[in-house]
């Protein structure tokens, strides 16, 4: 009888160990960060997309993001948003980050390479409803008070991202509640906030109190940055001297295949091609040192406005975009051409 | 059939071909030309989508020569043609376009309907190893109707202000600094005086060495095979530098002994010397808008 009681209770055990593991795998892969933080008592309603608005749905809000149009309730594809952009031109979809604590270019730079996705000046769609604030730091210093109302609400950061990054039209109300579905799927998940068996153990306890609740919450919540910071830096007072740090030609490199060749390769969204050419390094480094539109330096801290008959134009990027490190390794880059070990 | 009933046929099919094209530019060879034009001849570029070129250009007179030199500035003082025009992508394979010529020949005050199609694009892995395009021009001359019987701009019908230009154009990029194209082309004149035939066949040539990023070195060469002008006199041809600002302009600066702009002018009606002297100086200014 202790026999068959052993081998019932081995069994037993076995089938444990896999039934108390399902829920932290389904946890791991799938649940969303937000959904999470609303079961622990966080309000996101005032998120939450109205999906009721005739044509408004999250397919149409990637077809928007995407292609920079949607399909309208009546069937007909909307006009163009923007002629010159598309969100996809300045801002990812997926994780960029490799750590979502920190905003830190040169290990983006690292990860956008791994992951083969480009490496841009804006923050990435991914998790954007996850933020509590858009358009922070020194945005206010290029959109004045127009980030007034974009900084603490969703729908206003997406139609001053419409109107004014994009160079585009006004986002009609069923657009703007189609993205903000749309981004609502590509928001943060639990797995993306690397969290340790006492973490994991805290927010799948099915007994937890209103306190174990809230500490979760707060444990969360400090899991990932909740704004993107955005710093203006100058260029060097002296561009014939640089910033006086020794810049990296592989990192140089990395940056502008990832950053730079995403927009003007065969000028995808720029009036400007460049390649990995000799010709196209030589003509950039001939401006370096200058004052003209074609410096490094000038283009890449002050960025270039739109004109009259040239809309699209270049973002500037911000010191969490591009750090002085890599600015220097960028000009390396522009001096001595590609290393070979990283060529093939 | 007559010839004018082919070429509306001809541009009809190949309208019907450009719609169903859809060129991904990201795999493609970029620009084997800079721009739509290499000096007097068409490139095989068309523009892309959405994308609308205002161009202008112009050709002064005669800078060396019994014509040139000091009494006219070297040329500069008087002007052979003048182009001004827009022209539009309709796809990234498809451009059309609208121009009004001074023009140089006896027909005068032209105004041109073209349509450029791109039929192959060479691309970066080695599938289509050349480019090819096709271009359709009529010309329509809008100059008063004289009174003088035997003249070209008699006019005795309306049909007799057409001219038509067909040409096939296959070009290769070579690496990222030289390009060449080769060409093919019927030009046809519904009037032209009693020593000549109405339609002629020419070959072409044209080629691109880019020096630096924005500059490029160009040249271009047409052979006309006009009956009675078979002498090298009557080959246009020219030679030229080419910028591009990295704004959406691309500016031309050239010399050639052609003194028409467009196909169905210089082609037939180029009899300018280069060993005589009359070449001139020109330039085509190219600006890009999105719309």
């Amino acid at each position: 009888m202790m026999k068959y009681l052993i081998v019932y209770a081995l069994l037993g055990f076995g089938l444990y160990i896999p039934y108390k593991s399902s829920p932290k795998a389904q946890t791991e892969n799938n649940q969303k960060v937000a959904d999470l933080e609303i079961s622990l008592g966080r309000n996101l309603d005032f998120k939450m997309p109205n999906l009721t608005i005739k044509g408004a749905s999250a397919k149409v809000g990637e077809e928007i993001v995407k292609t920079g149009f949607g399909e309208s309730s009546e069937g007909k594809k909307a006009k163009k948003q923007s002629k010159h952009f598309v969100c996809t031109s300045c801002h990812n979809v997926v994780k960029e980050d490799p750590n979502l604590m920190k905003n830190d270019p040169e290990q983006r730079l690292i990860y956008t390479v791994e992951k083969g996705i480009p490496y841009l000046q804006g923050t990435t769609l991914y998790g954007a409803v996850n933020r509590n604030t858009y358009y922070n730091g020194d945005y206010y210093k290029k959109y004045g008070n127009l980030v007034d109302k974009a900084r603490n609400d969703v729908r206003e950061a997406i139609q001053l991202c419409a109107v004014e990054c994009a160079q585009g039209r006004k986002l009609e109300p069923w657009e703007i509640e189609s993205i903000l579905a749309y981004l609502w799927t590509i928001g943060l998940k639990v797995s993306d906030l690397d969290l340790n068996t006492e973490e994991n153990k805290l927010i799948s306890d099915p007994n937890k109190t209103n306190m174990d609740k809230t500490l979760a919450l707060e444990m969360v919540r400090g899991k990932y940055l909740d704004k993107s910071d955005a710093t203006f830096t100058p260029p060097p007072t002296d561009r014939k001297v640089g910033n006086g740090l020794i810049g990296d030609a592989k990192n140089g490199y990395l940056f502008y295949k990832q950053s730079c060749l995403h927009c003007h390769y065969q000028k995808k969204y720029s009036y400007l091609h460049l390649d990995e050419s000799g010709m196209s390094r030589a003509y950039l480094r001939n401006a370096v040192g200058t004052y003209h539109n074609n410096s490094i330096y000038q283009v890449t801290r002050w960025g270039v406005a739109p004109k009259a008959g040239k809309r699209s134009y270049m973002p500037q990027y911000t010191s969490q975009k591009m750090s002085e490190q890599q600015l220097a390794d960028l000009i390396t880059y522009l001096d001595i051409g590609v290393p070979k070990d990283i060529k093939k | 059939m007559k010839f004018k009933h082919l070429a509306i046929i001809y541009t009809f099919i190949v309208l019907i071909m450009a719609v169903g094209i859809k060129i991904n530019a990201q795999s493609k060879v970029f620009q084997t030309f800079k721009d739509t034009r290499v000096i007097n001849s068409h490139s095989t570029e068309t523009l892309k989508a959405g994308k609308m070129d205002i161009r202008i250009g112009h050709r002064f007179g005669d800078l060396a020569g019994e014509a040139g030199g000091w009494p006219s500035f070297y040329g500069l003082e008087s002007a052979q043609d003048i182009m001004t025009g827009v022209e539009y992508g309709v796809n990234n394979g498809l451009t059309v376009g609208v121009t009004r010529y001074k023009g140089s020949g006896p027909l005068k005050q032209n105004v041109n309907g073209m349509a450029k199609v791109k039929i192959l694009e060479q691309d970066l892995n080695g599938k289509n190893s050349f480019s090819l395009a096709m271009v359709g021009i009529t010309t329509f001359s809008t100059m008063a109707k004289s009174e003088t019987e035997g003249v070209l701009n008699y006019f005795a019908k309306t049909n007799h202000r057409l001219s038509y230009h067909l040409e096939m154009i296959m070009a290769r990029k070579f690496g990222n600094r030289f390009s060449l194209q080769l060409s093919s082309a019927i030009t046809h004149r519904n009037i032209v005086s009693s020593s000549e035939e109405n339609s002629t066949i020419s070959l072409g040539a044209a080629s691109r060495i880019q020096m630096t990023k924005a500059m490029g070195l160009i040249f271009d060469i047409k052979k006309p095979f006009l009956p009675n002008k078979n002498g090298f006199q009557h080959w246009p041809a020219g030679v030229g530098f080419e910028w591009e600002t990295g704004g959406g302009h691309v500016f031309q600066l050239n010399v050639t002994n052609a003194t028409g702009l467009n196909e169905t002018d210089y082609i037939p009606y180029t009899n300018s010397d280069w060993t005589k002297g009359q070449f001139r100086l020109g330039f085509t200014i190219s600006r890009l808008f999105t719309i």
